[in-house]
């Protein structure tokens, strides 16, 4: 399996004096598949993402991305590299969708340029990928969170990157919009572009991931398949809380029991 | 709004601009209020000069400084996040009206060494705000430069009570006081020359970088994620636009609220994109401080501060919008 993006050694704090967020962390993610990032909070899912991204610059170790560490890239090649989604955007004024959307196409203008015609149709295309071009003229304050979380992962495919780097997701969405976004993301994975996401629902992952990664306190856990990583044994570790894992019809699912019955 | 439709609303705010600079011309106490008809212009000697000398530069730096503030208000009103900053709040107003006390009280008060001295301080105070955010150790950015503004500006307030109140009361602390008010006087075509070169630089950088205005008012990792170069890039257009306002300032005296109400006035028409909001700001603060000046130098006997009108119309204006249904803050999404 081909790796796209791949940490290195990977040591991190947020200052010299602070605690160590990430130790020695190493991964591979694999190209165009979807991986799937879970931990507990506090775990340092969304650094690690800000290391891949570039924006955080780990004091030792090296993130390299198509086999080429970061430092060989200037800033404006690696946003034509890797796209993110944070966890939190807000969007200060009441941009329309199609605007916001637009703004994706950054990373290919230049600070003093407009966007073009060819921008554009790339943008009506991503509305339109992610099922929302009836929002294009709406004010982006004005649609639902779910609409919402669509129109930053539109923002995100019009920036035509290899990686997607999406901080949960799905958060605080109804079953309906978690499946477009999750079901998105595996035609996207078809089409050759490779998502992390980080994310708290272990069925979640298991229903959009090829990929696993198990996180706790600063490294990695477990690490493979959904045989491998979502495992009983796993999972009641690191989220110290009972949770079993079932097989129905094949299909694995994360059950979580009460927690008096645990030890 | 599409294109097209901006296109054409922005035609017709430009002939609208120009007819108002055509009228305001006429406009004055000379020959008799409320002004004089175009055939007086081709006989009277006198009026000729007064159009040439007092009252075009005066009109072209009503413009320019209407333009100016509304620009900086966008710009930092976006960068920043925030809704109510207004171009001064860098400490650039109160270090400009340190400036014009000092050289006021000091230095002599030619209007060239007030306007070096104002502009002077306000490049100093914006440093300094720029500075002392840098080395204050907790918040994020946006809050660091709104504390340090806030406080470059009130150590430079203070400084200015204090020249006011050591300044002579019958000479130096009316001059002083008049310049606070804000207005467009003694403008001559020497101080149009001064301003133009930070003009023309600080508008032509925020016209030209008016789309990634946008980008740099996203979320630090998005910006980032979207390949921006934040601090260069909003440490360029915040320098250029700021620096063109300190110097205005140095000319006009401290002109409150256009660089406020104007920004509003534009998103709510064009709505938020800086691509279309700004330059149609731009072109509306302009009209707006020349339809200002006008009735400053026309409504009573005497000249009224400017600064005075624009707070009055301004306000009203702010209050209107304020409790208007349709008038929509949102600073988190």
């Amino acid at each position: 399996m081909h790796n796209i993006l791949s940490l290195d050694g990977i040591h991190f704090s947020y200052s010299e004096e602070g605690p160590v967020v990430l130790a020695d962390l190493s991964l591979n993610i694999p190209a165009g598949k979807v991986t799937a990032i879970l931990g507990p909070n506090g775990t340092g899912k969304t650094t690690m993402l800000h290391i891949m991204l570039g924006l955080l610059k780990p004091f030792q170790g090296c993130v390299a991305v198509a086999g080429k560490p970061h430092k060989y890239y200037s800033k404006r090649e690696l946003s034509q590299m890797i796209g993110l989604v944070p966890q939190f955007e807000s969007i200060p004024f009441n941009f329309s969708v199609i605007e916001y959307v637009l703004l994706g196409r950054s990373p290919y203008l230049n600070p003093f340029q407009l966007p073009g015609e060819l921008d554009l149709e790339i943008t009506e295309n991503a509305l339109k990928e992610a099922g929302i071009s009836h929002l294009a003229e709406k004010p982006v304050t004005e649609i639902s969170g779910g609409e919402r979380q669509l129109v930053h992962i539109s923002r995100v495919l019009t920036q035509q990157t290899k990686i997607l780097l999406l901080d949960e997701p799905t958060a605080h969405l109804d079953l309906e919009n978690q499946n477009r976004i999750l079901s998105l993301l595996k035609r996207m994975a078809a089409q050759g572009v490779t998502s992390v996401i980080t994310t708290h629902d272990p069925n979640a992952a298991i229903f959009a991931a090829d990929h696993f990664v198990l996180m706790n306190k600063g490294n990695i856990a477990a690490e493979g398949g959904v045989e491998d990583v979502i495992t009983t044994e796993n999972l009641s570790l690191i989220y110290r809380t009972p949770i079993r894992v079932e097989k129905t019809n094949g299909y694995t699912m994360v059950v979580m029991d009460k927690m008096e019955e645990y030890g | 709004m599409t294109k097209d439709k901006y296109n054409r609303f922005l035609l017709l705010l430009g002939i609208g601009i120009l007819v108002v600079f055509l009228v305001s011309v006429f406009i004055g106490r000379y020959p008799s209020p409320p002004g004089m008809l175009p055939g007086t212009l081709l006989k009277d000697r006198l009026a000729q000069q007064l159009v040439l000398n007092l009252r075009l530069p005066r009109l072209l730096v009503a413009f320019l400084l209407g333009m100016i503030l509304s620009a900086a208000g966008s710009v930092l009103q976006m960068i920043f996040r925030n809704p109510l900053i207004e171009p001064g709040f860098l400490g650039v107003s109160q270090g400009a009206a340190f400036g014009a006390a000092v050289s006021i009280l000091w230095l002599g008060n030619h209007p060239l060494v007030i306007e070096l001295s104002a502009t002077f301080f306000g490049l100093l105070a914006l440093a300094a705000s720029y500075y002392l955010s840098t080395r204050i150790r907790y918040g994020g950015w946006v809050l660091r430069l709104i504390l340090s503004g806030v406080a470059v500006s009130a150590l430079f307030s203070s400084g200015v009570g204090v020249l006011k109140y050591i300044a002579d009361p019958l000479t130096e602390l009316p001059e002083i006081t008049f310049w606070l008010l804000g207005g467009l006087y003694s403008v001559t075509w020497r101080d149009l020359l001064f301003v133009l070169p930070f003009a023309l630089v600080g508008i032509v950088v925020v016209y030209v970088m008016r789309w990634r205005v946008n980008l740099l008012s996203l979320n630090d990792d998005t910006a980032f994620s979207l390949g921006a170069s934040l601090t260069r890039e909003r440490l360029i257009i915040l320098v250029t636009i700021v620096a063109a306002a300190a110097a205005i300032t140095a000319i006009s005296g401290v002109i409150s609220w256009v660089g406020l109400i104007v920004p509003h006035i534009s998103r709510r028409i064009f709505g938020a994109s800086a691509e279309k909001s700004i330059p149609a700001a731009m072109l509306l603060g302009g009209g707006f401080t020349m339809i200002a000046d006008d009735l400053a130098r026309t409504l009573l006997a005497g000249e009224i501060p400017l600064g005075i009108l624009t707070s009055a119309i301004g306000a009203g204006l702010f209050i209107y919008l304020m409790i208007s249904m349709s008038f929509k803050v949102r600073r988190d999404a």
